[in-house]
């Protein structure tokens, strides 16, 4: 697929698998075993202009087509899925700044995230709000120029690490699903707003993911996004043109895995042969490198559909469906290819000082965040019915 | 101050030995997987240019003799920091012979505005004649300082850092020089940012032929080379283990010498 490419994404690819051979691959181990987020890596990417891919250059950024932040996002995972989360979630928690902040606002926010003088994370989960949003209890009170905001966030990548957090609360107490949510933007250290690090994860363990806690948190209007009740439909415009990245963070993991293993095997003697000559193995990395270049047609595909579409800012009808898509399917390949991986290696695969073990672990969770692969499958099945249900 | 940097577009030298495979019959190295990328040591040329560039102010023109497909390496030079970028079209085989490469060149280095310093990688990173920056020298009739690590500007001139193996040499030197850079701490070539790559894409590529270097085709070609590749081949290494019997350590190391011996090896 690499042929959807034009020179300039091949060029800024290049850029960035020397700039992850040389600042992330050596260390992608270590901060995977010590649960450290990489400070250090933040400066690296912001310099390099990873940060500000996805912001319009009128505002200081790249104005970066989404296949070229996709692309860039799987070089990243190919060596390491929390460094690839990075730059992921600043595309992420600002996107909901794209469609759905003022002109006033964009001004206000986006310069610094452009930059990456700022993180930025998205705050859609609660404890008892996960594959339905809609069941979210997060209150936002209005108080003359102010709203109120509390209520908890849950599962926030770059959480306890980001400068401003889109959050979305109910400002209808009388509200139920998707109706009466509204769209806020918090900045760090506003009082009432905690930020505590959640550790103990199984992957990305090099990524911060954090419980947002708001206690009376106020905050001023002029930081709401779009009107009331306007913040599910902000949600799921960012959501629909977020999973072609995250896609792409497991097409990459998937690669790297494959061509880890692949190597591997060629290397290893067994019967006094390199394994990679007995057929078993051979018929192995045939499906593997078939289902990773499935994926990668999709989640291209993916990428070109929510540029064509999502121009203006809408709701996209039919390049959703081809996100869904590449999102279940990109991350059912790489839970597969990297357990297969895992297997190509045998006793070695799970051994820490091999990087497929690291990668079996970090590919789990794609199949669960940003809509797990059962929401995704109702998406694209309502995508042919419509609005049925059932 | 304008400094020509003259680069050359080679397979990546740090594939993995799996994957690098050869043409017998072409006497060629098979691209395959591998990307192609400017050659180590004219990166360290062009990190020199820009670093002088940053410092006194000037102008870089980067030049390469290659396929259409080199141009990928002067949009790199581009995102680096040069300020103009020359490809001289010729084919593979051509810019593979030092000579015709440095008759080339120093054509094309005559028809810019005049240049103050011209410099090259120590060699290409891939057949590593290491004759370019000399043969050019002599096409443009100008003195060349050789494996210089880095350079200043002193004076009317340069001073210059030059390794031999004696140990380092200062030297000056007037403008109007050729000089091959060698590789240092303080030349290692940085990476573009995302900006600079897409700025570089927007700027144009000079493209010029032999016949707008006042070159005849034949001059320019792989048949004004005087060098024949007779054979290309990765060496076969073979290696053996044997263990050195003996009752006792001394004994071992007795044998191990005796068969060291009998090998020649000592």
């Amino acid at each position: 697929m690499d042929f959807l490419l034009n020179d300039e994404q091949r060029q800024i690819v290049e850029m960035v698998r020397e700039l992850a051979k040389e600042k992330v691959a050596p260390y992608a181990a270590q901060w995977d075993a010590e649960e450290r987020f990489p400070h250090e890596l933040v400066e690296v990417f912001a310099e390099a202009g990873l940060l500000g891919l996805a912001v319009p250059e009128e505002y200081g950024g790249l104005g970066a087509h989404p296949l070229t932040r996709v692309a860039v996002i799987e070089e990243l995972a190919k060596v390491d899925a929390s460094a690839a989360l990075l730059v992921a979630v600043q595309d992420l928690g600002m996107t909901p700044i794209l469609v759905g902040a003022s002109e006033e606002q964009k001004a206000r926010w986006l310069p610094k995230f452009a930059s990456g003088e700022w993180l930025s994370a998205f705050g859609l989960t609660e404890p008892g709000a996960g594959s339905d949003p809609g069941g979210m209890v997060m209150r936002a009170r209005r108080e003359g120029d102010e709203y109120v905001l509390n209520g908890t966030k849950i599962f926030i990548s770059n959480g306890s690490v980001a400068h401003g957090v889109t959050v979305f609360a109910r400002t209808d107490p009388d509200s139920r699903g998707p109706k009466g949510i509204t769209a806020f933007f918090v900045e760090k250290g506003t009082p009432g707003f905690t930020a505590v690090p959640m550790k103990g994860k199984l992957g990305l363990r090099a990524s911060d993911t954090a419980e947002l806690v708001f206690e009376n948190c106020r905050i001023p209007a002029a930081n709401r996004l779009g009107e009331e009740g306007e913040g599910f439909s902000i949600a799921m415009k960012t959501l629909d043109r977020s999973r072609p990245n995250i896609a792409a963070q497991a097409l990459g993991v998937a690669q790297g895995a494959f061509d880890y293993a692949l190597g591997y095997i060629q290397e290893r003697q067994q019967f006094g042969r390199p394994v990679a000559s007995f057929q078993g193995l051979q018929f192995m990395l045939a499906e593997m490198a078939t289902e990773i270049e499935a994926a990668r047609g999709l989640t291209y595909q993916a990428a070109i559909r929510v540029h064509e579409e999502g121009k203006d800012g809408a709701r996209l009808v039919t390049a959703n469906r081809y996100s869904a898509m590449a999102k279940m399917y990109a991350t059912d390949v790489a839970m597969r290819v990297t357990t297969d991986a895992v297997q190509l290696l045998g006793g070695y695969g799970i051994m820490r000082d091999y990087p497929v073990e690291r990668m079996m672990r970090d590919a789990k969770i794609f199949q669960i965040y940003e809509g797990t692969n059962q929401i995704q499958k109702i998406v694209i099945a309502r995508s042919f019915l419509g609005g049925a249900k059932g | 101050m304008h400094i020509a940097v003259c680069i050359k577009q080679i397979l990546d030298p740090e594939i993995s030995p799996r994957a690098f495979k050869i043409n017998r019959e072409a006497k060629l190295a098979e691209q395959a997987g591998a990307s192609l990328v400017i050659g180590p040591f004219d990166l360290n040329a062009l990190e020199v240019a820009i670093q002088l560039k940053e410092k006194h102010g000037a102008k870089v023109t980067v030049l390469t003799f290659g396929e259409e497909k080199a141009q990928d390496a002067l949009r790199r030079a581009l995102a680096m920091g040069a300020d103009e970028a020359v490809l001289v079209a010729g084919d593979g085989a051509a810019s593979r012979e030092p000579s015709v490469t440095a008759k080339v060149l120093a054509a094309a280095i005559r028809q810019l505005e005049p240049v103050d310093l011209v410099l090259c990688g120590r060699q290409s990173g891939e057949w590593d004649y290491g004759q370019v920056p000399g043969l050019l020298a002599e096409e443009l009739g100008l003195p060349l300082v050789p494996f210089v690590p880095r350079l200043d500007v002193s004076g009317d001139g340069f001073r210059l850092e030059r390794e031999s193996d004696a140990g380092n040499v200062v030297v000056e030197a007037p403008k109007g020089l050729v000089v091959s850079i060698t590789n240092a701490q303080d030349n290692n070539p940085r990476l573009p940012k995302v900006r600079d790559i897409m700025m570089a894409n927007r700027k144009p590529i000079k493209k010029l032929g032999a016949a707008d270097l006042g070159l005849d085709e034949a001059s320019a070609s792989a048949s004004a080379g005087r060098l024949e590749v007779l054979d290309l081949f990765i060496p076969e290494v073979d290696s053996e283990c044997e263990f050195v019997e003996g009752d006792d350590g001394a004994e071992k190391a007795a044998n191990l010498v005796k068969k060291l011996l009998e090998r020649k090896v000592i």
